[in-house]
């Protein structure tokens, strides 16, 4: 198993009365491109922002490159190795393209000058340019010079193609995928398109309210999970099944239908002595199980 | 490039605000030949009440060249305008928590006290040059006007105004460190410099103290600096400041 790069453990943040995360947990190894899932108000910025220094959680702790977030001082050294593109793509509206690359390069001994050409020229962004000019697709784009140039060990990306239109997001996703491949980066960036996600993930984290209910290889997910229907020739039981992995049942009529997370074939046994006519055994998309893991009816 | 940043956030507000200051240093001393003539024509000033005293004590304050740069330049025009300017130079600009840059700025390898602190020194190096430079003007230009003013005097007033309304300014970074938005840290520490500089001074109310400090009326009159209410108003201003980069330091952007 390669080292964690991020790791959190039972994270809680309150603003007032309002839970944001109720004990979060999670792990990010290294090299992984990892998806970051959850509804809105799940609680994925806020993690995000704790876990690079812009926020405090309220107990629980996390670890970036081993270091603690909430001490200061490590909290510069991680940001030494790691770039975040949040998902407004906030930058300095009054400075030129080349003045903001010239501010975010002065941190960064080993910019990329190459990787800078070569981005500007692939997002069709003119240095001179102000920024407060730029479309909203350049703006991500110069977003992601400024993160991929600076060389670092993890890329923090909050919603990197939102607002963008498809052949955007797909060009953003081609130069994630590459850069990862090439520059051995550690890619964690939270989405709501799920389609991306299975595009150029290689784990996931899905959460919902505050928690998370899912940290697994998108292989082990689509390995794992399986819709099962059971057909009865009679009203469908409602039986309690001793076999792990049962996520959800579902009665319709004739028809049982079981989500499970694990242990499909020793639930298609127990199933079995009920005497189904018929089982029906179909893989599950990330979709569905993204929307099962949020509590969300299929 | 931290310098630079601030630079670039800060340097319309300072320079409007220096040409704005240029002209009316100009238009100050060039005005006194008529100020002068409209002086020796008016021999009695006969209004009742607190408001005639006042315009009495101004008109007489102005019969001498050095009575009139000091009530029109350093106790009126300069360090009203620049009190605007010190609060407009605090405010909002920690680090723009409301515009969203803030998180571009918070996720560079730096910490937050030298970025609240660079800001902070980068708007103070500008209050000083315009307390400074416009007021250079005034011993430049006097000898167009036949008339002399000191360089030491010139010194003296603009250290005052600066240290002493550099209190505003602290103030304005202070609650630009709580408040998200440019607006509420400006309305509400102009409408308390105001309340000093202007109104206090019309109604000749107690708390236009700070006023006699910036504009060092005490030396004016008796050549003494005004020492203890520069220390106070240093001291206090300092740790509005602290109070303002250790709130930067604690809380959630």
């Amino acid at each position: 198993m390669p080292e964690a790069i991020i790791e959190a453990t039972n994270l809680r943040k309150t603003y007032g009365d309002v839970e944001a995360l109720r004990g979060l947990s999670l792990d990010v190894h290294a090299g992984s491109l990892c998806g970051f899932l959850g509804r809105n108000g799940a609680g994925k910025t806020t993690t995000l922002k704790i876990l690079l220094g812009m926020m405090r959680p309220t107990s629980g702790e996390a670890r970036v490159f081993g270091r603690r977030v909430s001490d200061s001082v490590a909290s510069i050294e991680i940001r030494r190795d790691a770039a975040f593109v949040g998902e407004d793509k906030p930058l300095f509206d009054y400075m030129t393209v080349q003045d903001v690359i010239r501010f975010t390069a002065a941190f960064y001994p080993q910019w990329r000058q190459d990787l800078e050409q070569y981005y500007l020229a692939t997002f069709g962004i003119a240095p001179a340019m102000k920024v407060k000019t730029l479309s909203r697709g350049m703006r991500t784009g110069l977003a992601l010079v400024l993160a991929l140039c600076r060389n670092a060990r993890l890329l923090i990306l909050d919603e990197p193609t939102s607002g963008l239109d498809p052949a955007m997001s797909e060009q953003v996703l081609q130069a994630l995928v590459r850069h990862v491949a090439s520059a051995e980066t550690t890619v964690f960036f939270s989405s709501h398109q799920i389609a991306e996600v299975e595009q150029v993930a290689d784990r996931v984290v899905i959460i919902d309210r505050g928690r998370t209910t899912i940290t697994a290889a998108l292989d082990d997910l689509r390995a794992q999970y399986r819709r099962i229907h059971f057909v009865f020739d009679d009203d469908a039981p409602a039986p309690v099944f001793r076999a792990k992995g049962v996520e959800r049942m579902h009665r319709d009529g004739r028809v049982l239908t079981v989500l499970a997370s694990a242990g499909a074939e020793g639930i298609v046994e127990e199933g079995r002595t009920l005497r189904p006519v018929s089982v029906d055994v179909v893989p599950v998309s990330l979709k569905e199980i993204f929307l099962e893991s949020s509590g969300v009816e299929g | 490039m931290l310098w630079y940043k601030a630079w670039l956030e800060t340097r319309w507000r300072f320079l409007i605000g220096l040409a704005v200051l240029m002209v009316f240093a100009c238009g100050a001393v060039l005005d006194y030949p008529a100020i002068a003539r409209l002086n020796a024509s008016v021999s009695t000033i006969d209004a009742p009440g607190n408001l005639g005293r006042l315009i009495r004590e101004a008109a007489e304050t102005q019969r001498t060249y050095r009575g009139f740069i000091w009530f029109q330049w350093y106790r009126q025009n300069l360090v009203q305008t620049w009190t605007i300017l010190a609060v407009l130079l605090g405010s909002g600009g920690l680090m723009g928590a409301s515009s969203g840059s803030a998180l571009f700025a918070l996720s560079m390898p730096v910490s937050r006290t030298r970025l609240a602190g660079v800001r902070g020194a980068t708007a103070l190096t500008e209050l000083l040059a315009l307390a400074v430079i416009p007021s250079l003007l005034i011993p430049l230009l006097s000898p167009a006007v036949g008339e002399h003013y000191g360089l030491g005097e010139t010194a003296v007033h603009s250290m005052s105004l600066f240290l002493g309304g550099s209190l505003f300014f602290s103030l304005a970074f202070l609650l630009s460190a709580v408040c998200d938005d440019f607006w509420r840290p400006m309305l509400i520490t102009c409408a308390i410099a105001l309340s000093q500089t202007l109104v206090g001074a019309l109604a000749g109310l107690p708390f236009s103290e700070m006023l006699r400090v910036m504009s060092a009326e005490s030396y004016f009159r008796a050549g003494q600096i005004p020492w203890v209410g520069l220390g106070l108003a240093v001291t206090t201003g300092f740790l509005m400041l602290y109070a303002g980069i250790a709130i930067v330091e604690r809380r959630d952007f």
